[in-house]
């Protein structure tokens, strides 16, 4: 198309970028500004001359950050307390679904699942709140251990116990959800299938290993990309909420560090740069990492469905 | 045709349920709690249901005055906030969805970019900083203006809109924005309800932003309202346990302020219900 086509496209479409602008705008400054803030990891921050003009220093923060014996811990740390919640808390909604979907009787049903899906819509502040007042030393748990007679555990005040109480708060508070997403999945499978499968005298076991689950491997397989996305960012606001003096290491987290070394000890914000950028590149690269194995092991992947709807509507146009 | 009950529903009924249960059974001992006075709440192992009802906790929680503050301050949030959410997310979501003009796939590319990578926090407070916008509640409202996810949803749902109604209003001379009002709109009510829903229990919930912009005592957002009466006065407690002046609150009052903050999404929920699973169908089918 020759230039002149082209101008006069965008003139006619003139109305159109008009309606983008707002968003663009919204973007640009509280998007894209502080992503091109993250220079600061190559800068020394001067309060006086802001973040476009502080003066450029190379790799000097980095060689810093990874000094820190507390950076490489916390990486660690993040790294193992992530994968975790991949082996122990991914399969729960995906079974909790399953399940869920068996299930026949209707009121039941809808009941559990309203129950469920509640916590989601509530902040970490306020789940952490409701699951002190539950588990703490004076909480209804250790009122009935006591009961039994046996020791009370102070279950949120315990450094060996407080990786797998993340694990079991956050499948408390976000396993219902994202099982609606699952169901959401199963809801667009043929019944028809079903239906030749009890022809067939295949059993209701059968049909969820067999069909279902089947059925769902490609959401199962999206949302486990997303989460490879989130290994290094994911449950600040969960430890932030839960952990106390007595858990602060065991929960210090990447993001928590970022947090320590930014807002509460003296700030270097440089320093605090280099470590954001670093985590940015890490998720990043591990989101890409996990789409490329999907798709090397003949799963669908996060990007050609898209691709695939689009090369379909361009098809159908053409027609 | 209906289905038997059989054995595989009944162990199906009872796994579903215990989880259900531990679920209700935590918010059901926080309103209990909010109910009694400390001397109870210290005397019985397991509280299920008050002995004898008091509003002792609710009266402290409402004279202590943070809580206040903060629904005052998340008021005028959802107020300023929520609007601001809906018109930006509305209009660069139908601009979007526009068939074929230049640049579309660029600004596609341009909004999932940032789904991937973001700056994080460090330099989204030097920036507030140098907008002076921290200590302001504008902070807080701008910073979270367009959620890339729900723009994806409402773009998709504009997309799967007919194309008629609107290709006949701009033969007969109309604009862009007055199709938007005049006609998208008006079709577009379950998406806009589901939005105006999802941006509003965001906003109720909004706390992060607030703790790292807004350090005045009077602009205290009401998630940290709950925070400092609950949470840190927890840690005070572990910190100097034998200090009597730190235990302050009773265990009932810190309840009464969490059953409080939850009232009003409880309201709303049986509406998030209704609208949620529709709204994470669209979203689906893009992913």
């Amino acid at each position: 198309m020759d230039n002149n086509g082209l101008i006069r496209r965008i003139i006619r479409a003139k109305e159109t970028y008009l309606l983008l602008l707002p968003g663009v705008v919204w973007f640009v400054i509280f998007a894209y500004i502080p992503m091109y803030g993250l220079s600061l990891a190559f800068k020394t921050y001067k309060a006086s001359l802001g973040i476009f003009g502080s003066p450029w220093v190379g790799f000097e923060n980095f060689t810093y950050v990874f000094r820190d014996p507390a950076f490489m811990e916390s990486v660690w740390r993040t790294l193992w307390i992530n994968l975790g919640r991949m082996v122990f808390e991914f399969p729960v909604p995906i079974v909790l679904a399953l399940l869920l979907n068996e299930l026949r009787l209707q009121l039941f049903k809808r009941s559990v699942q309203t129950i469920l899906t509640f916590p989601h819509f509530l902040s970490w502040i306020v789940v952490a709140s409701v699951l002190i007042n539950f588990l703490d030393m004076q909480g209804m748990v250790n009122g009935i251990i006591r009961l039994l007679g046996g020791d009370p555990v102070n279950f949120l005040g315990n450094t060996s116990l407080f990786v797998p109480m993340l694990y079991i708060t956050d499948i408390w508070k976000s396993a219902g959800w994202t099982m609606i997403i699952y169901l959401a999945a199963i809801s667009n499978i043929d019944t028809e299938q079903y239906e030749s499968a009890k022809l067939d005298g295949a059993s209701r076991l059968q049909t969820m290993w067999y069909i279902t689950l089947p059925s769902i491997l490609n959401t199962i397989v999206v949302l486990l990309i997303l989460q490879a996305g989130l290994l290094m960012t994911a449950g600040f606001d969960q430890i932030f909420n839960l952990s106390n003096a007595a858990t602060a290491k065991a929960g210090e987290i990447l993001d928590m560090y970022i947090y320590r070394v930014t807002f509460q000890s003296a700030a270097d914000f440089s320093y605090s740069s280099a470590v954001s950028l670093f985590r940015s590149i890490i998720n990043f690269v591990l989101l890409l990492l996990a789409d490329r194995i999907c798709k090397m092991l003949g799963a669908d992947g996060l990007f050609p469905p898209i691709r695939r709807k689009q090369r379909r509507a361009a098809w159908a146009k053409g027609m | 045709m209906h289905d038997r009950v059989e054995p595989l529903d009944i162990i199906l009924a009872v796994i579903l349920g215990v989880f259900a249960l531990l679920i209700l059974i935590p918010f059901f001992n926080v309103l209990t709690v909010s109910f009694v006075t400390q001397q109870v709440y210290l005397k019985s192992s397991i509280l299920l249901f008050p002995t004898e009802v008091t509003l002792e906790n609710y009266k402290m929680m409402f004279a202590d005055g943070r809580i206040w503050t903060g629904y005052r301050t998340t008021a005028l949030l959802l107020a300023v906030g929520v609007p601001l959410n809906l018109f930006l997310t509305t209009s660069m979501a139908y601009g979007l969805s526009r068939p074929d003009y230049p640049f579309k796939r660029f600004f596609i590319f341009f909004v999932v970019v940032t789904m991937l990578f973001n700056g994080g926090i460090v330099p989204m407070y030097l920036l507030m900083k140098q907008l002076h916008l921290t200590n302001t509640l504008w902070s807080i409202v701008l910073v979270y203006g367009i959620n890339a996810f729900y723009l994806i949803i409402m773009m998709n749902y504009f997309q799967n809109l007919p194309l008629a109604p609107s290709e006949s209003a701009k033969l007969d001379g109309a604009g862009e924005w007055t199709i938007l009002y005049r006609i998208i709109l008006p079709l577009s009510m379950p998406i806009m309800a589901t939005m105006t829903l999802f941006y509003a229990v965001d906003r109720w919930n909004e706390w992060f932003n607030a703790m790292i912009f807004i350090r005045k005592s009077n602009l205290v957002v009401l998630q940290l309202a709950i925070r400092s009466i609950v949470i840190d006065s927890q840690i005070s407690q572990q910190l100097n346990a034998s200090n009597v002046q730190a235990q302050q609150f009773t265990e009932g009052m810190k309840m009464a302020s969490v059953i409080v903050s939850m009232l009003p999404i409880m309201c709303v929920f049986p509406l998030l219900q209704r609208h949620f699973v529709k709204g994470m169908l669209v979203g689906a089918i893009k992913a």
